[in-house]
């Protein structure tokens, strides 16, 4: 638990698809850290209290080709001064798009302009802290901290089954030893002996760095695991997309019908496969459009594609396959694919092989699929699951998908890297009592993650390394 | 408990070792075998941590009674003849600051210094000595002697006299009462005492010395939940039975650095410690002879600790070492004993000779002691405060092994922390308790009070998670203020810390404003502050001279200096985690909150909590399985109690 000195951050409405998502900062610093993320007429510093204020949610590093800022969203940020606000601190509410993506992206800028991630129930403790809840409220608040920590910690626990509790424990273990090894040079100078940092540490610090890496590398992709990731179904006219559509979401949602070209807008609706959920948008089948409505959905279509975690190409499989003058294979060429080989009803006289072939995707699984008689549906949806699992090293198990890993393990990955810079400064021996500052913030930041708490491990990793007791 | 088997034999039929020479005895100290009478304080036992206790309390004002079984045994060094030592040594400096004896006394009985850890940043540097131990014993005498108020007791304590929970004085065995209105007891490994050679069993404190076995059963009787630790210590030798030039010399720091910020400057001759180490065969006596280890034949029950194993241990635990190394220290100048660091053992007497006469160098051994194991009781901490009193009986102070600590410099720290509460109870004052950002022995007790123990606890840097504030080298810039505020230090001595400190203040904005010309990284020469220079490990205040670079400050602040210059911003990084963690230290608990109900913790969290019964919240966020929630809802319940507590305003 932090004492009430530094600045917190936290989504403030549920995550999911609403109209509005609202972050909440708080404390000292709340103006000044929204202002480093604020683009409007004027800074928020120098606002009022319980003023809205219209303008643009800028990323602190990123810019765009014409070295301008990036910008995040279009937000209202809404400024409340202590002690009259929920908290009793200064208070920045910071209302972005709904869906998860946009507000995650504002928070993440926040977190790097100096604030930190809430724990759970803080901004109540805080109003409670600052006399904006009277005493009834008080036990209010602890069941609240209590509830709120138990379903994060359920959360957590049930994120670090798998692949990314076994990877994040074995990094633990062996910066625990990296540890030991510094530690036992520090404290026990003269059983131990030899250099400040052996080679094996030094070796084993890049090594675990190099983990965080590819760790880290799967958070944007393990956050869409966690909030959603989208998948645009293509297709010639009339191939099987919409039945197929249907048949995948269980329900008529889209408009069917015999005659080609009838989809002429994207249709999304949303469903969960394997525990990930999927925005499943119908796409206006792709062709060399000559009706100029229908040109518009094409044209809609191959944007779609934009961006798409998993693609599903739909192919009727009643036809000979014929990718000549279809734009679409080249669209996909280097994609995430499953290819639906549909309409097996009737008789499949395409190989998946062929138009594999035709679109040279960077993955792809093929599929022999009916929407009329639902055969190969299950395969179908095991195709997709497995599809986007692919996506990371160690599969969709082990992605860091929790905003509170992730930022444990950047800091991790930051005192880290520091410890590697330290030791390998050249000529004069590193001062191990400063590695070890680092690798032990490294250590507590990545028990955040498992919870667990070192220190006695520490003695008992240097106790039987070494022998201790001259 | 341990009294299942009662031991067949007493220790007392053993030699013990030399306490300080008769002709040491203060004149005061005649008259001690029959002295009774009422006190402010009584401290039992007059090892480290109760000379710490006794010193503090006569300074503060109160008349204070020292018992002690033998006066000529005060402050001995049952175990090593050295202090300090990494992170011990810097307790001791802290003590020193504070107006505490252990530095003075190491400088006026040292005979061989050494900084350890010179080749790390000067953040862990730390000091040790090698002592005279029957000289250590004489001057600790002769400092205490000249203490008014301090009084020698010679006796023994039977009973902790104790009415409504409220501590009244001390019974002694042989019929004596010492009225008291606070008792500090200090019975280092006396408490039930059990020694171990082989299949031998003895009762005893220290070869040679009786236990105190009614000391034991009267805490029991009082309720106390104790448990039982082991230590051990190696053989003695005679010094003229080795063959010591065939030895590697391990000599002293030139010129020895002082522990005591209050000595000028260390002039002696220093005496060499000798290197050697265990071979093939002596790990073959071991192994020939393990069936015979009270260790491994599991007579011993106690817990030992890691950082100390026997040699026993070593040769099982680490089968593919070929070799240990062995220290050999001399005890005194003028005595000829030797002691063997890092064989420990509890072997039989002849299995010990049998494995020294394998060593190199020691192919001739006489023994003059052998080495044995000691198993104790101690008292469980997590039945005192943060100043080491004991919850249920008011007036009661535990301070050194009884607490589950090993070593010279921990009990003595902790007897200063008792000392002075005891002191500042009986005058009305508040408590004294240290942070862990302020000192190595805030980290210690803040340690025993906050967690389980298993093993004897010693001190470590690791232990400090804000290493790098905590140093040797200022100790007395953390801590002067404090013990002058405490009436330990005169104003001389604060002023005198004050202007050591100005001076490297001042230093240091003088470098920063002076540049020196250095190589660059092209081969080229570039002016660089002085003070940026300093910063590099390249750097050093001894080099600036050859810079063209005046360099006046006395040696002693060097280190200072330069650790400010190299370490500015972890020392920065470290400060603000420490202004965090001291936010949290300053939220206290109120005792009748444990007694209250307390919704919304987790089971383990509350559970954990009414046993330690933590006095701040920070406290409480230290104590194993209480999560960052629980100390957010521990917030909740202690500021709705304290508004509950508050008179309602009149109507």
């Amino acid at each position: 638990m932090q004492p009430l000195v530094d600045t917190i951050a936290a989504l403030a409405t549920a995550p999911g698809t609403a109209g509005l998502a609202v972050l909440r900062v708080s404390g000292e610093q709340a103006l000044a850290v929204s202002d480093r993320v604020f683009r409007g007429s004027a800074p928020l510093t120098r606002a009022a209290g319980h003023t809205l204020h219209h303008g643009w949610a800028v990323g602190p590093e990123a810019r765009d080709e014409a070295g301008g800022e990036r910008r995040l969203d279009e937000v209202v940020a809404g400024v409340f001064r202590g002690p009259r606000s929920f908290t009793g601190e200064d208070t920045v509410e910071w209302s972005c798009h709904g869906g998860a993506v946009p507000a995650r992206r504002v928070l993440d800028a926040l977190i790097a302009a100096g604030a930190r991630l809430a724990a759970p129930g803080e901004f109540s403790l805080r109003a409670f802290l600052h006399g904006r809840m009277d005493l009834a409220q008080a036990e209010a608040v602890a069941d609240l901290v209590h509830a709120e920590t138990e379903s994060a910690g359920d959360l957590a626990l049930a994120q670090l089954s798998g692949g990314l509790s076994r990877r994040v424990k074995a990094l633990e273990e062996r910066l625990l030893t990296c540890v030991a090894e510094v530690e036992a040079r520090v404290d026990f100078a003269e059983d131990v002996g030899g250099i400040e940092i052996p080679e094996h540490v030094r070796e084993e610090i890049a090594g675990v760095l190099g983990e965080l890496d590819a760790l880290l590398e799967s958070a944007p992709w393990g956050r869409a695991v966690r909030e959603g990731v989208r998948i645009p179904i293509v297709g010639r006219p009339n191939a099987g997309k919409s039945s197929l559509f249907n048949a995948l979401l269980g329900e008529e949602r889209a408009i069917v019908a015999a005659e080609p070209g009838t989809t002429r807008d994207r249709v999304s609706e949303r469903l969960v496969i394997s525990g990930i959920p999927i925005t499943l948008s119908d796409t206006a089948g792709v062709r060399d459009a000559r009706d100029p409505v229908e040109a518009m959905g094409v044209e809609r279509t191959l944007a779609a594609l934009e961006g798409a975690a998993l693609i599903l190409w739909v192919v009727d499989g009643s036809q000979p396959f014929d990718p000549s003058g279809d734009p679409l294979p080249a669209q996909l060429k280097g994609r995430n694919l499953v290819i639906a080989v549909t309409k097996a009803d009737l008789g499949v006289v395409v190989d998946a092989l062929e138009p594999w072939r035709a679109a040279e995707p960077a993955e792809f699984r093929g599929v022999h699929v009916s929407a009329a008689t639902g055969e190969g549906m299950i395969e179908l949806r095991a195709a997709i699951s497995v599809q986007l699992g692919a996506g990371t090293p160690g599969g969709i198990a082990s992605a860091v998908a929790n905003p509170r890993h992730t930022d444990a393990l950047a800091r991790a990955r930051g005192a880290l890297s520091r410890a590697r810079d330290l030791s390998e400064v050249n000529g004069a021996a590193p001062p191990g009592e400063i590695v070890a500052l680092e690798l032990r913030e490294a250590l507590a930041a990545i028990g955040e993650v498992t919870g667990r708490q070192a220190s006695e491990e520490l003695l008992e990793r240097i106790f039987s390394r070494f022998c201790i007791g001259k | 408990m341990s009294d299942s088997v009662r031991p067949e034999e007493s220790a007392a039929h053993f030699a013990p070792s030399p306490g300080a020479p008769a002709s040491a005895l203060p004149a005061r100290a005649r008259g001690a075998a029959v002295r009774e009478g009422s006190f402010d304080v009584v401290v039992v036992g007059a090892g480290h941590a109760g000379c710490e206790a006794a010193h503090a309390c006569a300074r503060m004002g109160l008349s204070t009674a020292l018992l002690t079984a033998q006066v000529s045994d005060t402050a001995k060094m049952s175990c090593n003849p050295a202090v300090g030592g990494i992170a011990k040594g810097h307790m001791v400096r802290e003590l020193d600051a504070l107006g505490g004896v252990m530095g003075l006394v190491t400088d006026r009985a040292g005979i061989q210094f050494k900084m350890l850890n010179r080749g790390r940043g000067p953040a862990v540097w730390s000091p040790r000595a090698q002592c005279d131990k029957a000289l250590y014993s004489a001057e600790m005498l002769r400092l205490l002697d000249g203490v008014a108020g301090l009084e020698f007791v010679e006796g023994l304590a039977r009973r902790v006299r104790v009415r409504a929970s409220q501590v009244a004085g001390v019974e002694l065995t042989d019929g004596r009462f010492l009225a008291a209105r606070a008792v500090v007891i200090t019975p280092g490994t006396f408490l039930n005492g059990v020694l171990h050679m082989g299949e031998r069993r003895l009762a005893g404190g220290r070869l040679g010395e009786h236990a105190a076995r009614a000391l034991s059963d009267c805490l029991a009787e009082l309720g106390f939940e104790r448990g039982r630790l082991k230590t051990g210590t190696p053989p003695r030798l005679l010094r003229g039975s080795l063959d010591l030039a065939a030895l590697e010399v391990a000599p002293g720091d030139d010129p020895p650095e002082p522990f005591s910020h209050w000595t000028e400057r260390l002039e002696l001759e220093q005496v060499h410690c000798w290197v050697t180490h265990t071979n093939a065969r002596t790990h073959g006596v071991i192994r020939g002879a393990l069936h015979r280890s009270p260790l491994y034949s599991g007579a011993i029950t106690g817990t030992g600790p890691r950082y100390c194993p026997s040699l026993e241990d070593k040769v099982v635990k680490f089968p593919e070492r070929e070799q240990h190394h062995i220290f050999l220290e001399p005890e005194g100048r003028t005595v000829d004993e030797i002691y063997v660091n890092g064989v420990s053992t509890s072997m039989p007497e002849e299995v010990q000779l049998e494995f020294i006469r394998t060593i190199r160098g020691l192919e001739r051994a006489e023994m003059l002691r052998p080495g044995y194991a000691v198993e104790y009781d101690f008292v469980l901490p997590h039945q005192l405060d943060a100043t080491l009193q004991c919850r249920r009986t008011r007036g009661l102070w535990l301070a050194g092994q009884i607490c589950g600590t090993s070593g010279y410099e921990e009990a003595a720290a902790q007897g200063f922390v008792a000392g002075v509460n005891a002191a500042r109870m009986l005058r009305g004052e508040t408590p004294f308790v240290l942070r862990r950002d302020q000192a190595y022995v805030g980290v210690l007790v803040d340690d025993l009070v906050t967690r389980e123990h298993r093993e004897p606890y010693r001190m470590f840097t690791s232990a400090a998670e804000h290493r790098l504030l905590l140093r040797a080298d200022n100790a007395d810039e953390r801590l002067a203020e404090t013990g002058h505020a405490l009436g330990l230090l005169s104003d001389d001595q604060l002023e005198r810390v004050r202007e050591r400190w100005a001076a490297v203040e001042d230093e240091e904005r003088r470098l920063a404003r002076v540049s020196v010309t250095v190589p660059g990284a092209a081969g080229d020469a570039r002016a660089v502050r002085a003070i940026d220079w300093l910063a590099r490990p390249e750097g050093s205040y001894t080099s600036l001279a050859s810079l063209g670079v005046e360099a006046a400050l006395p040696r002693g602040l060097w280190a200072a200096l330069e650790v400010r210059a190299r370490y500015r911003g972890y020392i920065e990084r470290q400060r603000r985690t420490a202004a965090a963690a001291a936010a949290l230290d300053a939220v206290s608990l109120p005792d009748a909150l444990w007694s209250s109900e307390l919704h919304g913790l987790s089971r383990e969290a509350l559970e954990k909590l009414r046993r330690w019964r933590p006095g701040t919240l920070g406290m409480a966020s230290r104590i194993a399985g209480v999560s960052p929630a629980d100390v957010a809802v521990l917030m909740v319940h202690a500021r709705r109690f304290a508004a509950r507590k508050e008179p309602a305003p009149a109507s």
